[in-house]
């Protein structure tokens, strides 16, 4: 097929997941997703720049969902946020790993892919549903929030973690990504101020240079930018919240260039046919990872907000962007196969979705309206 | 008769007219005025933070110009209007704000503007009609 046939395509597509999204209120990345589905089983490949803007992507996704760690909130509420999230990665991650291994006879690397991948909680679900209810201004939904962002980092952690391979490059890159955590905030004000306010948008350039270079030696050392892309964010995330209209340009340009590819790349991988001959599977690992956030998270819940115990380990069991960038960074290294990546790609969207629903259906807490 | 009267306010024609005819009662009863806008849901089952931050940003300013609007008629034929917005299902919002505040009239149009909403939920009116403890006033 024509390259820039399927170029033309990729665009059409990225224009309609934005038109349904607003028409059918989903959010663009799972239109995303469902598009690229489509479009993958219909023959049409991934394309190198695809490949490439999405795995771009994926980092400064990573990037801005620690730009967008309340870290003031995060201090606040750090013991309680602490176990909570801890518990709510750690249990979906063993017992995810275990029934890849044991159970579905995954190898080792992939069963780590799988617990990952499974463990996390998605902040934006979880915000969204708190702003509808009116629950992010109260207690229980600002030690949600603190929570969920412990699972995202418990997650990274892991992901760079359990994946490290040491080269001489690999020392580079840890030192690097340190100086950068270091020196960045320092320099940032003063290059926002100096630079900034431009449409040429030097501060978005910044960055970019600075995640493009952590990719370039995360590589070199065999290893992977999520980890410091996501401290860097949540370094910057104060900056961010004094230029806020900074952070809104970097989503701009990642909602309209970077984050469509991410979601439709990871769409096109995911075989169709491998899910309903595996339909079993799916559900059974649907279910450990619910079960696991239950066994880990509901006992917290109960002792520290025991009115909504069960309404926020059923937000706590969501996830979303986190177990796509891990099942496309275990794709992307070789460690888990087309199908595996099928199978754990649609637990993450089904467990975007399934928890949400029963939660704001069932579990929601009235609160009064605000003055 | 009514002491406190609600007008549910998605900025549409409809809703105009329905504030119009609040207006009208409040002066004739002295009743407490209030506009009442409903967000939709944000964004279901976003990627980032960021997406449903836009969503509720873009939002936000577009019911503050609805709630403006609605002060500067209300205040053009001297009532004091009481207004507030919140997030969630239009009927079910109007109905909860209405027990809560103990309403005893809730005035909306008969059609807004949401046609995917009414094709996919039914309408706002019907709904509120139906099952909302205070009177309902339709305006069409």
């Amino acid at each position: 097929m024509n390259e820039l046939f399927t170029t033309a395509v990729m665009g059409f597509l990225v224009l309609l997941a934005s038109i349904i999204s607003v028409e059918v209120g989903i959010s663009v990345a799972l239109i995303e997703i469902f598009l690229g589905v489509v479009a993958g089983n219909l023959g049409i490949k991934v394309l190198p720049w695809v490949s490439f803007l999405g795995t771009f992507a994926g980092v400064v996704l990573t990037f801005l969902a620690g730009a967008e760690v309340d870290i003031p909130l995060l201090r606040a509420k750090f013991k309680e946020s602490a176990l909570i999230g801890g518990l709510s990665f750690l249990f979906p991650f063993v017992l995810t790993f275990l029934f890849a291994w044991f159970i579905a006879g995954w190898d080792l690397r992939a069963s780590e892919i799988a617990g990952i991948a499974l463990s996390t909680t998605s902040l934006a679900v979880v915000y969204a549903v708190l702003v509808e209810t009116g629950l992010n201004r109260t207690q229980i939904g600002k030690l949600i929030m603190a929570a969920t962002f412990i699972t995202d980092l418990a997650t990274v952690l892991a992901l760079s973690i359990l994946f490290v391979q040491v080269n001489a490059f690999t020392i580079v890159f840890m030192l690097v990504s340190i100086a950068l955590i270091i020196i960045l905030p320092k320099i940032s004000p003063w290059f926002f101020k100096r630079y900034g306010e431009r449409v040429i948008e030097p501060e978005i350039k910044l960055m970019f240079f600075v995640l493009f270079l952590l990719m370039y030696l995360g590589d070199l050392g065999l290893s992977h930018a999520v980890l410091p892309a996501f401290i860097l964010g949540l370094v910057l995330s104060q900056l961010y919240e004094k230029n806020k209209l900074q952070l809104q340009r970097m989503r701009v340009v990642g909602f309209a260039l970077l984050t469509p590819f991410f979601f439709l790349k990871a769409g096109m991988n995911i075989s169709i046919s491998v899910l309903i001959a595996n339909l079993s599977l799916l559900a059974a690992f649907f279910v450990v990872k619910i079960a696991a956030k239950f066994v880990g998270v509901l006992p917290v819940s109960r002792r520290y907000i025991p009115e909504s115990a069960t309404y926020t380990t059923l937000l706590m069991s969501t996830g979303l962007t986190f177990g796509t960038i891990s099942s496309i960074y275990g794709l992307n290294a070789g460690i888990i196969n087309k199908a595996q990546f099928s199978i754990l790609v649609a637990v993450v969207i089904a467990s975007a979705i399934i928890p949400t629903i029963i939660a704001q259906r069932f579990f929601s807490p009235k609160i009064g309206f605000e003055e | 008769m009514f002491k406190k009267i609600l007008v549910a306010n998605d900025g549409s024609e409809g809703a105009i007219r329905a504030l119009e005819k609040g207006i009208e009662l409040a002066q004739i009863f002295g009743a407490e005025l209030w506009s009442l806008s409903v967000e939709g849901p944000l964004p279901a089952y976003a990627a980032i933070i960021g997406e449903v931050e836009e969503a509720r940003i873009e939002r936000e300013n577009y019911f503050k110009a609805i709630e403006d609007e609605a002060e500067r008629i209300a205040k053009e034929k001297g009532v004091e209007l009481k207004t507030k917005v919140a997030y969630g299902h239009p009927a079910d919002v109007i109905i909860r704000f209405a027990e809560e505040r103990n309403f005893d009239l809730i005035i909306l149009a008969h059609k807004g503007h949401t046609l995917a909403d009414r094709f996919l939920l039914g309408s706002t009116s019907d709904k509120v009609a139906d099952h909302s403890k205070s009177s309902v006033l339709i305006v069409k």
